[in-house]
């Protein structure tokens, strides 16, 4: 384990506001738990939990928190200047990061979600979405840690990908789809363990190609743009 | 050793002897200065993107609803449905907005310098609460009334239909004004926890996103009763039950109507009670946590 690596993980969880991702994976779990408890049918509570807690809140949320959080933050209080004049390259500063950003993404996502689909249908779901998360969260990692590095509102500029191009126009216009990576872990889990629960328009072909082009091409972006960093004060 | 020779001269400082503003008046800057915030007036063009990328979206929203109704004569949805609609813009625009209000001052340690000033420890977080509640509900208001206007213009029954337009659209700016003020308080405590931006806005979303499913799980559920009392896990579903109970028929149309009344069944009182229960307890809180970050 690299030292940057270290302390981005020190820097995410120093501190106590890291407690305040807890309560969403936490409800997650209690929701799956209570609805198999009472006996509803999983075809009713499956979706509305897995899909529109898991996939479409947890997921993105946990990832814009930590995503910006590992980068954002640094570049927030200035001391990522302590880490830029070290004899580093760009590349070694941005992997590890990334790197913890997917890993605390994925544990934080991953244990509830594999709790809710084996409870909703069956071990193979759970896994599944064990899977596809991991690789959502790596996706969207990569895109929030380029962010914070492309523009000084990184969480803003995410939030409106996604409430606005995933959540709003995902509703209305459906070719916006092709560009959602909530999309493509919904395509990715289904192909992996057919329930019938997930239910997508987006290919399992368009889905892995994409969510590959989105993680590489977002780091190399990020590993560019670190590059040519220049440090600003804070935005008035 | 030699005598001073150094002369103190009168260059005619003055203090200040005129009148001094009081309470009212750093009140009134306060709130001016915080509703300016809100929509990045006075700031610099980064401040003004997103705030106004939201009121450009309402504002298209509202036009194009006229437009189909003026063209096609169909009532895409009435005044106090815009506001049921727009609840995703409204969390986003929370975002934006209370962060701005309250975790800038935070950050930057200038709470000292205000409360330094004849102003008693309550007046700031009510001032940007007001501010807030202000901002959001013109931007619910406003379109509502671009739609009015449309309608008012094309209605085809003289005045008559423009006096019938105004009572539609009366209970819609107040249905507003209850998302504003439900929305305002619990965005601008969650903001004032940390002086972060980033966490702030993430913070809210996440408090507004996370409620939401929990409705739709509970709403499934095998007991009617807890059914019918779902609306009240989440801020959007909760406002839109006290809607449904006092609005009625203005917030729900045609066959809907039969299904919403079975939504919130004969709770809505127990709704109304919990949406002022809920705003005076983030209230509360806002104000204790003002108390505390003062004395510091």
């Amino acid at each position: 384990m690299s030292t940057v690596s270290w302390i981005t993980a020190r820097g995410l969880f120093g501190r106590r506001r890291f407690l305040m991702l807890f309560p969403l994976p936490v409800v997650l779990v209690l929701l799956a738990v209570l609805s198999r408890s009472l006996g509803v049918d999983p075809g009713a509570w499956g979706p509305p939990v897995l899909v529109g807690l898991g996939l479409a809140v947890v997921l993105p949320v946990v990832a814009l928190i930590v995503g910006t959080g590992v980068l954002g933050a640094e570049i927030d209080d200035g001391t990522v200047v302590h880490i830029l004049t070290k004899p580093l390259p760009r590349w070694q500063i941005v992997l590890p990061k990334l790197a913890v950003a997917t890993g605390v993404t994925a544990v934080t996502v991953a244990v509830p979600i594999y709790v809710a689909g084996v409870l909703a249908h069956s071990v193979r779901l759970g896994l599944a979405l064990v899977v596809a998360a991991c690789l959502g969260a790596l996706a969207y990692s990569a895109l929030f840690l380029a962010l914070s590095l492309v523009t000084r509102r990184p969480v803003l500029l995410g939030l409106v990908y996604v409430l606005i191009w995933e959540g709003l126009l995902g509703n209305f216009v459906s070719g916006t789809k092709v560009l959602s990576i909530q999309q493509y872990v919904i395509a990715l889990a289904d192909r992996l363990a057919p329930s019938g629960l997930l239910e997508t328009t987006v290919s399992v072909p368009v889905a892995a190609v994409m969510t590959a082009l989105f993680s590489v091409g977002f780091t190399v972006l990020a590993i560019d743009r670190l590059r040519s960093f220049s440090v600003a004060g804070e935005t008035s | 050793m030699s005598e001073p020779t150094g002369v103190i001269h009168d260059i005619g400082y003055q203090r200040y002897t005129g009148p001094r503003l009081g309470r009212r008046q750093v009140f009134g800057a306060l709130y001016l200065h915080g509703l300016r915030t809100a929509f990045g007036l006075g700031r610099s063009a980064k401040a003004k993107i997103f705030p106004w990328l939201v009121v450009a979206i309402v504002t298209v929203v509202a036009a194009g609803v006229t437009a189909i109704r003026s063209q096609i004569g169909e009532v895409v949805m009435t005044y106090a449905q815009f506001a049921d609609n727009m609840s995703w813009l409204v969390i986003f625009f929370a975002a934006v907005v209370a962060p701005e209000l309250v975790s800038r001052d935070l950050r930057s340690g200038v709470l000292p310098l205000y409360f330094s000033r004849p102003l008693p420890r309550s007046d700031y977080p009510l001032a940007k609460l007001l501010a807030m509640v202000t901002a959001l509900w013109l931007l619910l208001g406003a379109p509502q009334l671009v739609m009015f206007l449309g309608a008012a213009f094309t209605t085809g029954d003289g005045m008559n239909g423009v006096w019938n337009e105004l009572l539609d659209l009366l209970p819609g700016l107040l249905y507003a004004g209850l998302w504003a003020v439900v929305f305002a308080s619990i965005g601008l405590l969650v903001a004032s926890l940390t002086g972060k931006r980033a966490f702030a806005a993430g913070g809210i979303v996440a408090v507004f996103l996370m409620t939401t499913p929990i409705v739709g799980t509970l709403s499934i559920m095998p007991s009617q009763t807890l059914n019918e009392l779902a609306g009240l896990a989440s801020p959007s579903t909760l406002v839109q039950g006290v809607g449904v109970w006092s609005l009625g028929d203005l917030l729900i149309t045609g066959d809907a109507a039969e299904a919403s009344h079975s939504l919130i069944g004969d709770f809505g009182p127990v709704y109304a009670l919990a949406a002022v229960l809920l705003v005076a307890g983030c209230i509360t809180l806002l104000l204790a946590r003002y108390r505390k970050v003062a004395t510091r």
